[in-house]
């Protein structure tokens, strides 16, 4: 069935895009509910300091101020991903770690007396020492940001394969190198907002997320209600890029003042809160120390990399180790040694992010470069040589099932011509390569996976039921498609329920690259079940065997004998009449190795499978203003079998203005602990002009395992876009870079600081 | 404080409001008319994801105090279908994959309808400098282009 | 995010417009495009009882040619002007600068009274009520000390108007109404250059018209940013060139834009005034990029329009 498709891998109009262009899709924000309230946040005005005493009272006095609330009205539970991560009071009564966080707040009939309300609250702090810097954080001495973990250490992610150091000093060429990268900015358009309404003992909450039943799970935990009631309802979400994973504070907050109010609540928060107090991603610091061969094999790998946390623990583990596993899925690496440091500071809480890891991953591949250069030999060969095949083992034991990193290397690098150019360079124009590879899903203990309910109605039509969320990449598209591919019914007679806790099932979300290989694979599962059920009826009736049976067009009909033929909604009309609806479930579970842990235990199987991409950038760099120009930008990309290609493409184009561009316009600015740039004037979101021409390129490699052989759509180019612009800048003036973004100034400086270099 | 009486046509009817003078246009739009495709995502002028035409010009309705345009026409994303079908640049914007998560859509879609209003048959480059006004997170920008390209050649 | 409480009025004459300005004894506003405006207003940044929209005064509103000038209403939006074809024939520096201001968007609604009569920014200053409070109030906000350039008691702030560099280029002159009566300045005199009062008009005055010679000029201008639109003037260079000698505007660097005078256009006299203006723009870090670069383009973007010119003015 798999090369006769109908409707998988067309370019078809995604479902959810006609509420979208009319405007009647509804997210968050536009939610209005009988007797609402409007609530606000009361912040920390310091980065660091001692709680005394919360005093609420004063807001409540405010006439139309019907609840007010601070972390002595929660239950002292503090939130972790992992339990050795349980650090967030998300309403904190011991001290605030930084300006931004959340402190109080009220609920009151407009927003104007919500302002009023928290002007009257009165919070008295004793400001501490803080503490900004991680390299300065980890020194002894230092303020001390929480008690559990010393020297600021938030976590330490050690990995050491083979024999480094005496690899290393067998090396013909070694090179070590330290790059800096601001973090960035989400920047999701929708800035952060939460509707919650309590009644009867059950919570109902709406807000834009990439796993409403972690959401679901952590808010019982927090608010000590059972789990089937708090329910986390379907939403709209206006991008999520990483930074919609957890629970948030603005999720308690709306909870206890619904809650208290016993009115439902809207939480919107502006967008500059958004940017301090939500998520925000770590500025890194990687030192890469490379050993080659002679003929350019990778022989040694050791990296020290500092990433800053912010004042909370987050995604910690993960966030501290998925920029080496995306590499080192990547390439052979024999011998490697990571040590990944994730450091407090008193500055927001930094959580994973699409293009996490920019310092890491574009410090190696702009370094590959140098070295090749150095050796003779150029990007292409050198990354092909190093680059894992299908069957082999990544350094910490994941085994590559399906591999089309070759594919996309030879892709590319033809569509650009890129070895004639890289080698003979035209004046203050380079060209540059970036690869990598993504897990699909990783291990999340018995939330790795994902089931679907099927039911067929009585009029042939079908519903879907999934824990699947979509974030505004597709995947209720992507799985509305998969099913009217089984069925043999058109998309829109497919109603989708997702994302709805009380519905729906286990699902791992959409933050680990697993919607399409878990997610999918489980609406298809449950959809083969349902379609046996249809065939065999169909079998019955016509009378010819379930092997000559196929379903196309609300239609079930003999291969053999087309005129044999009866409409899907009879044959559900008939499974009511033998009281057996046509209802099925399905599930997927990737194969992982689940005693896989982040710090303790580093290897193992990872994922059920990877994704491969290769970036080329072309950069023209002006020598006198130290502008980069970007014209052109090709990517392509391993997808397995695009499910939607217009979709994959929507995602490898948006990735390439998220990284890509970005390398050149995008990074948090500081003054201490006062983000300076928390808007979206001054953080700069490349725009339409800023963009090149796009060439992308989808590299199809069937994965055994994946739903139709599909594997994950387009995050490779979000983490290796920046490394093609990195290589290119190299290329383009024979220099590393030192720190992203390359903005203009940071660029001339490097050029005076290496005039002469060729 | 005393509110404002103005008469604003919004999406050709004709309505009478009493607003608050500090109130903005895209509060009247969201929070009094229930039109909730005008998105707010900065409030300051610096994104477009609230862009309504009035009297057929984009505008930033976060900017606007809605006591300014007492006796204007205002459209909206809602009233953009004529005779209950797609206005052709809703249908491009969806058959050409230039929605994804959808926050910027309807911004981008009143800008660009700005655009059509005064050049029927825009070049590349003067699609690209217009929507240049508004910030897409998701896109990469390439399938909007083409979809305002698709819709401008539908519309000739 | 929503907009403190204030009165709203329109003003059909400038006199009206004069009269509810003394009516609120000053705690007042005019209100043109609201580009500039209302996000300061949100910020809270300023909290005036009313604001008084200028936009229905015809008289401010037209664009005519008399005796060899173009007179400008201070209302004519950008994007008018940048149509305007006197402007695109005879004052490409201007037609340039107008290009360059914002967006398309933004052009269509902001207006060249509202531009030229900009607050000035920085980077510590645009922010809510509530960062600022946690900051602690600067210089331009009342508190003591400037919070970029610590403990100096003045305002490094920067005035990014796009258009106000090319005006002073082309001679511009801005006509000046208020209460006393009316005054015709330069436009160059209509900044203070102190950051915490960047105008030299009293409070209550009105920008009534600008005043542009209307003739044959060669000119160019450079606007340095991190993207391609949106984005105000991190460094802005205004050049134009009139019966063999050019002046040369500067904008983003500090309170107040500059103006050059070139009496000769040659190289020396190019590389004087690059030097020149070079030495004294003096950027502090409250933009998002570093002063040192931002100084040190001053010199070169300067070089860089008249070259530009010499090969025809286009980008
Ligand atoms: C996201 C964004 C980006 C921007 N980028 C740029 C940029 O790149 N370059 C740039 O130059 N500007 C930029 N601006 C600022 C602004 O859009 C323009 O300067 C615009 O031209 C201002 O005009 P306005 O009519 O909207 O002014 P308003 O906001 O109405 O007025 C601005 C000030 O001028 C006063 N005023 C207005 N008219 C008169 C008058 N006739 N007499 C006396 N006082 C008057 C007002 O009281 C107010 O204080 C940007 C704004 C935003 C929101
Ligand atoms: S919300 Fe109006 S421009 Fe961003
Ligand atoms: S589609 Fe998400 S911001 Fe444009």
């Amino acid at each position: 069935m798999d090369d006769n498709l109908k409707i998988v891998g067309k370019r078809v109009v995604r479902s959810d895009s006609y509420a979208k262009v009319t405007g009647s899709a509804l997210y968050t924000a536009d939610l209005k509910l009988p007797g609402m309230l409007v609530a606000k946040v009361l912040r920390s005005p310091y980065p660091h300091a001692k709680i005394i005493s919360i005093d609420v009272s004063g807001a409540l006095k405010v006439p139309g101020v019907k609840a007010a609330v601070s972390g002595f009205d929660a239950y002292g539970v503090k939130w972790g991903v992992f339990r050795y991560t349980q650090d967030h009071a998300m309403l904190p009564t011991d001290k605030v770690r930084y300006i931004g966080e959340d402190v109080a707040a009220v609920a009151a009939v407009d927003e104007e007396t919500a302002l009023e309300g928290l002007s009257r609250i009165k919070v008295e702090y004793e400001p501490l020492d803080a503490v900004f810097d991680p390299v300065e954080s980890m020194k002894d001495g230092a303020p001390q940001i929480h008690n559990e973990y010393k020297n600021n250490i938030n976590i330490h992610v050690h990995i050491d394969v083979g024999e480094v150091d005496k690899a290393m000093a067998k090396a013909y060429l070694v090179r070590e190198d330290t790059f800096k990268a601001a973090g960035e900015a989400y920047a999701m358009m929708e800035p952060y907002a939460v509707v919650a309404s309590y009644a009867n003992g059950y919570l109902d909450l709406w807000m834009p997320n990439a796993g409403p039943h972690v959401r679901a799970k952590a808010l019982s935990n927090l608010l000590k209600i059972p789990l089937n009631r708090v329910r986390v309802r379907h939403i709209n979400s206006g991008g999520a890029f990483g930074g919609r994973s957890e629970v948030a504070p603005g999720d308690l907050v709306a909870s206890l003042l619904t809650i208290k109010s016993g009115r439902p609540v809207k939480l919107v928060l502006s967008r500059e809160e958004n940017a301090t107090s939500s998520r925000q991603v770590h500025d890194i610091v990687a030192t890469v120390k490379t050993g080659m061969k002679k003929d350019g094999t990778i022989v040694a790998k050791d990296y020290k990399v500092i990433y800053d946390g912010g004042a909370y623990s987050s995604t910690g583990p993960i966030a501290t180790s998925i920029p080496f596993y995306v590499y080192e899925e990547c390439y052979r690496f024999p011998n490697v040694r990571y040590n990944g440091y994730r450091v407090f500071t008193n500055k927001g809480i930094r959580g994973m992010y699409g293009c996490h890891g920019r310092a890491f991953l574009a410090g190696n591949e702009a370094q590959m470069d140098m070295m090749a250069k150095e050796l003779g030999l150029d990007p292409v060969d050198v990354r092909l040589k190093n680059g894992l095949t299908a069957g082999e083992m990544t350094a910490t034991k994941s085994k590559i099932t399906s591999c089309g990193l070759k594919d996309t290397i030879i892709e590319a690098s033809e569509k650009t011509n890129f070895k004639k150019r890289w080698k003979k360079k035209e004046k203050n124009r380079g060209i540059g390569m970036g690869c990598v590879a993504i897990m699909c899903g990783f291990p999340m203990g018995f939330r790795s996976g994902s089931s679907c309910y099927v039911k067929i109605n009585d009029d042939g039509q079908v519903t879907l039921v999934t824990g699947l969320v979509d974030n505004g990449q597709g995947n209720e598209s992507m799985v509305i498609q998969v099913a009217s591919e089984v069925l043999g019914v058109p998309m829109e007679d497919i109603n989708l329920v997702n994302a709805d806790t009380e519905v729906t099932n286990l699902d791992p979300g959409a933050y680990s690259q697993a919607a399409a290989y878990v997610g999918a694979n489980a609406v298809k599962a449950a959809c083969e079940n349902v379609r046996k059920r249809l065939i065999s009826i169909a079998s019955e009736k016509l009378g010819v065997p379930e092997s000559d049976i196929d379903l196309k067009d609300r239609i079930a009909y003999s291969i053999k004998q087309p005129d044999k033929r009866m409409p899907i909604s009879w044959i559900a009309r008939e499974a009511f009449f033998r009281g057996e609806p046509i209802v099925a479930t399905g599930s997927f579970f990737p194969d992982i190795d689940f005693e896989r842990e982040w710090v303790t235990r580093p290897w193992g199987q990872m994922a059920g499978t990877f994704s491969f991409g290769t970036s080329v950038a072309e950069v023209e760099v002006d020598y006198e203003t130290g502008k980069i120009i970007v014209p052109r930008f090709t990517a392509a990309h391993d997808c397995g079998r695009p499910i939607n290609p217009m979709a994959v493409e929507g995602q490898m184009e948006g990735s390439i203005q998220q990284a890509g561009i970005a390398t050149i316009t995008e990074g948090n600015m500081w003054y201490r602990g006062f983000l300076l740039n928390p808007d979206l004037l001054e953080y700069k979101v490349p725009l339409a002009c800023d963009m090149p021409e796009i060439d992308t390129i989808i590299v199809s490699s069937h994965d055994p395992k994946g739903p139709f052989g599909a594997k994950e759509g387009g995050l490779t180019v979000r983490m290796n876009a920046y490394s093609a612009i990195a290589c290119a800048f190299t290329n383009a003036t024979g220099i590393l870079f030192e720190e992203l973004p390359l903005t203009p100034d940071k660029v001339l400086n490097l050029l005076e600081k290496n005039k002469g270099v060729k | 404080m005393k509110t404002v009486k103005v008469t604003i046509n919004v999406n050709n009817e004709k309505i009478k409001l009493q607003v608050k003078p500090y109130e903005t246009l895209l509060e009247t739009l969201r929070e009094r008319l229930a039109l909730t495709g005008a998105k707010e995502a900065c409030s300051l002028g610096s994104c477009g994801s609230c862009t309504v035409l009035l009297n057929g010009t984009p505008v930033r309705s976060c900017l606007i105090l809605t006591p300014e345009v007492d006796g204007a026409s205002i459209t909206t994303i809602e009233g953009l279908k004529e005779d209950g079908k797609l206005h052709p640049l809703q249908e491009a914007f969806m058959e050409k994959g230039a929605v994804q998560c959808g926050f910027c859509t309807s911004g981008m879609i009143m800008t660009a309808k700005g655009l059509l209003n005064r050049n029927k048959k825009p070049s590349r480059a003067e699609i690209i400098k217009s929507i240049s006004s508004n910030i897409c997170r998701c896109t990469g920008y390439k399938k909007i282009v083409e979809a305002v390209e698709e819709a401008s050649k539908k519309m000739a | 995010m929503i907009l403190p409480k204030f009165e709203y009025k329109k003003a059909r004459t400038i006199e009206e417009a004069l009269e509810i300005y003394s009516q609120y004894n000053g705690e007042a506003f005019y209100l043109a495009g609201g580009t500039d405006l209302v996000p300061l207003l949100k910020h809270r940044l300023f909290n005036p009882k009313v604001v008084i929209d200028i936009k229905g005064i015809e008289e401010l509103k037209t664009i005519t040619k008399k005796g060899g000038n173009l007179l400008v209403g201070p209302n004519a939006t950008l994007y008018e002007l940048k149509g305007t074809p006197e402007i695109q024939e005879k004052l490409p520096c201007l037609f340039q600068s107008l290009d360059a201001t914002s967006c398309e968007t933004l052009q269509m609604r902001g207006t060249i009274g509202g531009n030229i009569m900009q607050n000035t920014r920085c980077l510590q200053y645009n922010k809510s009520l509530e960062w600022r409070t946690a900051r602690g109030f600067c210089y331009k906000m009342g508190g003591k000390t400037c919070n970029v350039v610590l403990n100096a008691k003045a305002c490094y702030s920067n005035y990014c108007g796009d258009n106000a560099p090319s005006l002073m280029t082309v001679d511009a002159k801005a006509r000046i109404v208020g209460p006393t009566g009316e005054k015709t300045i330069k436009v160059e005199k209509l900044f203070s250059g102190d950051g915490k009062e960047p105008f030299t008009v009293k409070p209550g005055e009105i920008l009534k018209g600008i005043i542009i010679p209307l003739k044959e000029t060669k000119g160019a201008y450079e606007k340095l940013t991190v993207r391609g639109s949106i984005d105000y003037p991190l460094v802005g260079v205004a050049v134009t060139i009139k019966d063999g000698s050019a002046k040369v505007g500067v904008t983003g660097i500090g309170p107040c834009p500059r103006v050059y005078e070139l009496k000769e256009v040659n190289e020396k006299e190019i590389n004087n005034i690059a030097d020149k203006a070079y030495e004294d723009a003096k950027p502090v870090l409250n933009a998002v990029l570093t002063p040192a670069y931002r100084k040190k383009m001053v010199g070169v973007l300067i070089k860089r329009v008249f070259k530009r010119i010499e090969k025809g003015g286009s980008r």
